[in-house]
């Protein structure tokens, strides 16, 4: 029996992008007071979906039998056909629309359709989205159905004795890596420690013009809209201000700026 | 009664923080703030909650809580929670809190939100002020539409200060039952981190791209170690394997609070002064006077990192 991962993935705006901009002090709300507008930033896959999305192919190539869902809650916008590029399975489309749904509302429809698939033996996310950074989707879709929860993976491996799989992960911590091993099914997240997701070969994108998407909707995964109701509500976004008071500790030569510095830090009790 | 609710694991790692910014919520809210301490607790624990306005502390001892994260600390709370009646639940964001949080959400039927930065309550309508995109932006999420919230707050920036009015809090052990509780994920092995953290340094010594090169790593140790601080690096280098993933600084490496940041050849990125923001003193090197690392720094030298971190080991060596 394939042992079955479903990864979670979600289009962002260029964190990258966003960071340049807002370095520059250019960075743009719009007119609603909550969304970033500015045109020239790219939508991608949020990193981490996609080094989740490494993670699986790694699983498969480490030779376990997989099948490989990748889902994605709204518009995807290109990111199932990047994932079919790079060889999954089945991409996967819930429609709805984003800008009403909180993460409760994305969890539970993650949920409801890895429950509508007969569950999965293991479901892959990214540690968080590079745009919210709230990193709760993990956690809430492993509660609905009352799986654990593993974070913050470097690695993973599956170990299969019989017809039971069992999953060992690395998982990065503030103390240093931990080894933890958890029994099918479970989520877990992934983080760019696990290194470079791969691109797509030009196979890869010539067999993934023929794959198509599979589209659900809320209702066939039988979850009424008011279960979707969100709880929390993004009202607005801004743009924090720094204080940009910096002295310049100027001098002739490397060595004297080096000297003013230290002089001047002894001169504040900063150094002894 | 819609409670306001502060809950630690102990009575360390932001509780006091927490506890001044909860009795300021319950206050405007005009509801009563409870304290629910999981794990080991400090003998001075009433007089803490005293001190912050505290109406009653919840104690939650179990031999079987052990670790703040697992699958028992979970249950323990959502135990906790049937029992008690409570609108807002605020843990200090701690790298466990970020997967219990939640969890316990989920669990309890509450609404969540995580990287709490600010939290007021405005006419009985509470709103959370998270930051988003590394840092980049803030956002701020209207908690309406659930009865209850989890709320993890960054405790690094928040004040101490105590309640106007000090009170003497009973101290109650929570009854509950843990027996059919067990962890589902077993610790196999841990990489023992042997001698000091640069969480817990007074003096970081932090380089970036701007070294160039590997093996220019050393100039960053070099002044570390003048200075009788720790060296500590940026993702990007982190990433080069220029320095090890234990240095890291920032959004996804450790978040740290030094008297003085040295930061040489970083050009400023959100993600990277969010794990270094809480410094006292911050020092910036760079060859780019327009570097945003300049508008964090409060001391700034404009010029190459290489020449310059050489001649600060020497002026410090004197």
């Amino acid at each position: 029996m394939a042992f079955r991962i479903v990864v979670c993935a979600k289009e962002v705006l260029d964190p990258d992008a966003v960071n340049n901009y807002a370095l520059e002090g250019k960075l743009v709300i719009g007119d609603d007071g909550k969304s970033l507008t500015q045109s020239s930033i790219p939508r991608l896959m949020n990193a981490y979906d996609e080094q989740a999305i490494e993670a699986a192919l790694r699983i498969r190539e480490a030779g376990v039998p997989c099948t490989i869902t990748v889902v994605s809650v709204g518009d995807p916008g290109d990111i199932l056909k990047h994932a079919a590029s790079l060889g999954i399975d089945e991409p996967v489309a819930i429609q709805a629309d984003t800008a009403a749904l909180d993460h409760h509302g994305i969890a539970k429809l993650l949920a409801a359709f890895v429950q509508s698939r007969g569950g999965a033996d293991l479901v892959l996310c990214g540690r968080q989205g590079s745009d919210g950074d709230q990193g709760v989707v993990s956690a809430l879709v492993g509660e609905h159905l009352g799986l654990p929860v593993v974070t913050i993976a470097r690695a993973i491996d599956v170990t299969a004795t019989g017809d039971t799989f069992g999953v060992r992960v690395v998982r990065v911590t503030p103390d240093g890596d931990e080894t933890v091993a958890v029994p099918a099914p479970a989520v877990v997240t992934v983080s760019n420690e696990l290194g470079q997701a791969r691109y797509p070969t030009m196979a890869g994108r010539m067999a993934a013009r023929k794959k198509k998407i599979t589209s659900v909707t809320p209702a066939e995964l039988g979850v009424a809209p008011a279960a979707l109701r969100p709880r929390v509500t993004l009202t607005k976004q801004f743009v924090p201000t720094v204080k940009g008071a910096c002295e310049m500790i100027a001098g002739a030569s490397a060595d004297e700026a080096a000297a003013n510095l230290i002089a001047r830090l002894r001169a504040e009790n900063v150094l002894r | 009664m819609s409670r306001v609710v502060v809950c630690t694991w102990g009575t360390t790692g932001g509780a006091a923080e927490l506890l001044t910014l909860g009795h300021g919520v319950a206050t405007a809210l005009g509801t009563e703030l409870v304290w629910v301490v999981v794990g080991p607790t400090a003998d001075d624990l009433a007089s803490i909650a005293g001190r912050h306005g505290v109406t009653a502390v919840d104690r939650i001892v179990d031999a079987k809580l052990t670790t703040f994260g697992g699958d028992v600390a979970v249950e323990a709370l959502a135990q906790y929670a049937r029992q008690f009646e409570f609108r807002l639940l605020l843990v200090p964001q701690t790298f466990d809190a970020r997967l219990t949080a939640p969890r316990l959400a989920a669990r309890i039927d509450a609404g969540v939100v995580m990287n709490g930065l600010a939290l007021g309550a405005n006419g009985g309508e509470v709103a959370v002020t998270a930051s988003a995109f590394g840092g980049d932006t803030r956002v701020v999420y209207v908690l309406a539409g659930a009865d209850r919230y989890v709320v993890g707050m960054s405790t690094s920036a928040l004040a101490v200060e105590p309640a106007p009015t000090a009170t003497t809090p009973p101290v109650r052990d929570v009854a509950l039952d843990l027996s059919g509780s067990e962890e589902r994920i077993q610790v196999v092995a841990r990489t023992e981190t042997s001698g000091p953290r640069i969480e817990e340094a007074t003096i970081l010594v932090a380089g970036g791209r701007g070294l160039g090169d590997k093996a220019n790593y050393r100039l960053v140790e070099e002044l570390a170690e003048a200075l009788g601080g720790m060296a500590a690096a940026s993702r990007p280098i982190v990433d080069e394997g220029w320095a090890e993933p234990a240095r890291q600084v920032g959004l996804t490496g450790k978040i740290t609070r030094p008297q003085l940041y040295v930061a040489a050849g970083i050009s400023g990125a959100s993600q990277h002064m969010v794990g270094c923001a809480a410094a006292k003193t911050l020092v910036a090197i760079n060859r780019d006077p327009e570097a945003a690392i300049f508008r964090y720094a409060k001391y700034g030298i404009v010029g190459d990192c290489l020449e310059i971190l050489p001649a600060l080991t020497r002026a410090v060596k004197g």
